[in-house]
């Protein structure tokens, strides 16, 4: 049949596929080098799928930080040039996309702003290149604690498990005794960061409150839609207290859903993931009473460090930090200071000017509102961590109460001896 | 020598030495990483691509769970690198390791080949995927071998053998590229020998040559070997690149890759997976340094290509060709 048309559909395809190639082969592929001048730093993250507000809320911090250090004429009028990346949470994604930043777009240091699995991948990367690595997201203790995942270039600036776990359990085991909460249910990711934070919490209770017994547990999927099983579980055992490290969407639907069968009525809730805003503004009228470490509020640490913090975040973006901000606020405020000390790109001389280094930080609770990065595993000690219970208003915590550093550090030394880690 | 003949070896292996040669000199010519980067995943990804292209492209066999393999020979190479046996070996680790990592493939193949090929269709597609499941709970579930759902943590040595040190990054190109070269040669004198043609029988019409005396599951079985193979051999590659191994490589996620590719490169043409292959890398490369709308541009790829050329970009230019 003889065509009406002087194109065909195929013919307009041809030439948006021909002139999509030619733009995509001008502008983006290969990714190299744009500003030579610029001090680069690489951010792999995950900026798509269920938790891309982690790599909003990381994405966030940094611009604020690099906008401001970039205003004030940088280091010598060398900019810092921020290229964030999304892996997609996939970790081999991970580890290609930091080859690229080493490789092709010859970043001068690494934020690692991932989730566990994929700072795995990305710690052999840089293990291997010898890249400045800042670790910001990842809370697994073995990234930075085991000796045989440990390397020279790696620091770590977000929270850690075993410091969450004797944190809580100290907390804990006051109310324990107070309330005499014996019986106790918890409720888990199933996977490793899930079953460790449970264990690593249990142990450490048993230690403060011995005689606790756990009547069940609950290991629902990651990113699992529905809690029921889980809560009949508990409306039958009648804990007298659940612990939980759910979080993001997983910890609202289980407290939502839980809600409904007043669960919260006859046993109190300690979830270690709760308080961060973009967790509590998701539940529905969040109820009164509920115990959560302060993953990031506001309200604490008490300093108009803090609030000062979070009104210039909230002013820049319209939103509250989360905790994945505050740990890259600080990987970045520590970084910009080791260019500016060392006046250098060069990834020994920063890793030295990184290594025990103690500043003021809005976070800091050590000596002068302070946080260090400890000199034998390059891993932040000495950040604000409180527990306390949900309000359903602004501040959305009250009574918290600060966890003792002294003992967090007494007991995750005895932790790692028992691992062989120390 | 015909050299018009398709299953001439000397030629293939000719045209394969002459494009591995003329890889070595485009590594010197343009010597950024990046680059070198997506042309050895190109081959890592082909080889996986291909692997499963036997299952589909000439058995006509859709595999949902061949990630499987891929992930059983990179798990087998790690945690064979991670173990003491590397002291002993000392140079002989990574020959012995990615000859394991293709072993354990194929006997893992030939336990679940033996079972599923007696299925067909979607049966045969959904208890692959199953299977894969199974694996990668297992993975999952064994924490203290496979490191569960952080993956194999520490990375692992990787001793040099016979003057390559795979540490090296020109060293790691030139063999992964030979080593999935040379594979490829040996997979095209399968495809286009007798072999090769019973599965294009069995594709177009399983009842004939069961007639004609042919043992149809026999040679569905062992498709099934080779194909996982190649994807073990691929996934060996891959953590000897990444310098581990990951659940999600056992997950049903990454078997949908090789199939992304077969649907852009062909899967009608012998190399049209490893173009496909091309095709996914560059357009990974671009989109993640241009935009977070990963899923959205390869989808509307794909479309263009199924919409548009009806077929694969391989098979869509052998026909334009032939034409001509």
């Amino acid at each position: 049949m003889k065509k009406l048309n002087k194109y065909s559909r195929r013919d307009i395809l041809k030439t948006s596929a021909s002139t999509a190639s030619v733009f995509a082969l001008s502008t983006g592929f290969p990714t190299i080098l744009k500003a030579e001048n610029n001090i680069k730093i690489g951010v792999p993250t995950i900026l798509s799928g269920r938790v891309a507000q982690l790599g909003i809320s990381v994405s966030n911090a940094l611009n604020m930080a690099v906008d401001n250090f970039n205003k004030s004429g940088g280091l010598d009028g060398r900019n810092i040039e921020l290229i964030i990346r999304d892996s997609r949470a996939k970790p081999d994604e991970a580890a290609r996309v930091c080859r690229n930043f080493i490789n092709s777009d010859k970043v001068d240091a690494i934020i690692n702003a991932e989730a566990s699995g994929a700072s795995f991948a990305v710690q052999e990367v840089i293990r291997e290149s010898g890249t400045l690595c800042l670790h910001t997201v990842s809370e697994t203790t073995s990234l930075t604690a085991d000796p045989s995942i440990r390397t020279w270039n790696a620091f770590r600036f977000s929270r850690q498990g075993i410091h969450d776990a004797v944190g809580s359990a100290e907390y804990a085991a006051k109310l324990v005794k107070e309330k005499g909460l014996k019986k106790w249910m918890s409720i888990g990711p199933d996977y490793a960061y899930g079953r460790d934070s449970t264990k690593t919490f249990f142990d450490m209770l048993q230690k403060f409150a011995p005689g606790v017994e756990i009547v069940g547990q609950g290991w629902p999927k990651l990113f699992q839609p529905d809690y029921t099983e889980v809560i009949t579980q508990i409306v039958r055992e009648k804990p007298d207290a659940i612990y939980s490290c759910l979080w993001g969407g997983d910890l609202v639907s289980f407290v939502n859903q839980a809600i409904l069968y007043d669960t919260f009525k006859n046993s109190e809730l300690f979830a270690i993931n709760l308080a961060d805003y973009t967790t509590m503004s998701a539940i529905k009228n969040l109820p009164k009473g509920l115990h959560s470490a302060t993953r990031y509020v506001a309200a604490w640490p008490n300093t108009q460090d803090n609030r000062d913090y979070d009104k210039a975040y909230t002013d820049l973006y319209g939103d509250h930090p989360t905790n994945w901000s505050w740990e890259t606020s600080i990987a970045i405020d520590y970084l910009i200071n080791a260019l500016k000390e060392t006046g250098s790109t060069d990834n020994k001389k920063l890793a030295e000017a990184l290594k025990g280094k103690t500043r003021k930080s809005f976070m800091g609770v050590g000596e002068g509102n302070s946080v260090t990065i400890r000199n034998n595993d390059q891993t932040l000690v000495d950040y604000s961590i409180g527990w306390g219970t949900t309000i359903p208003n602004d501040p959305f915590v009250k009574d918290i109460q600060s966890v003792d550093w002294n003992t967090i550090k007494e007991l995750e030394k005895e932790w790692l001896i028992n691992k062989g880690w120390l | 020598m015909n050299l018009l003949k398709k299953d001439n070896f000397q030629r293939d292996v000719f045209l394969g030495l002459l494009v591995w040669f003329m890889l070595i000199i485009f590594y010197y010519i343009l010597p950024d990483p990046g680059i070198h980067d997506i042309i050895q995943k190109v081959f890592i990804l082909g080889l996986f691509a291909m692997s499963l292209n036997i299952l589909i492209g000439y058995l006509g066999l859709i595999a949902f769970g061949h990630a499987a393999f891929f992930a059983s020979g990179a798990y087998t190479l790690g945690l064979f690198l991670q173990s003491d046996f590397v002291l002993n070996l000392a140079g002989f680790s990574i020959p012995v390791a990615i000859v394991l990592a293709v072993l354990v493939s194929s006997i893992l193949a030939t336990l679940i080949g033996v079972i599923c090929i007696r299925l067909k269709d979607i049966y045969f597609s959904f208890l692959t995927l199953a299977f894969q499941m199974l694996i990668y709970s297992i993975i999952l579930a064994l924490v203290n071998i496979t490191g569960g759902d952080q993956g194999l943590m520490g990375g692992f040595p990787k001793p040099p053998f016979l003057g390559i040190d795979l540490g090296k990054p020109f060293d790691f190109y030139a063999f992964t590229i030979f080593i999935s070269i040379i594979t490829i040669v040996l997979l095209r004198q399968l495809i286009e020998s007798p072999f090769g043609y019973g599965l294009r029988m069995i594709r177009d019409n399983s009842e004939r040559p069961a007639a004609l005396g042919f043992n149809n599951q026999k040679h569905k079985l062992i498709a099934f070997i080779i194909a996982g193979s190649i994807a073990g051999l691929a996934g060996s590659l891959q953590a000897l690149l990444d310098v581990g191994a990951y659940p999600e490589w056992a997950f049903w996620s990454k078997s949908a890759e090789p199939l992304f590719m077969i649907l852009l490169g062909g899967m009608h043409s012998f190399l049209g997976p490893l173009m496909g292959a091309l095709i996914f890398e560059i357009l990974n490369d671009f989109v993640t340094a241009n935009t977070r709308y990963y899923g959205l541009v390869l989808g509307l790829v794909i479309l263009c290509f199924v919409l548009g050329l009806k077929k694969g970009l391989l098979d869509w230019l052998l026909i334009k060709l032939n034409r001509k």
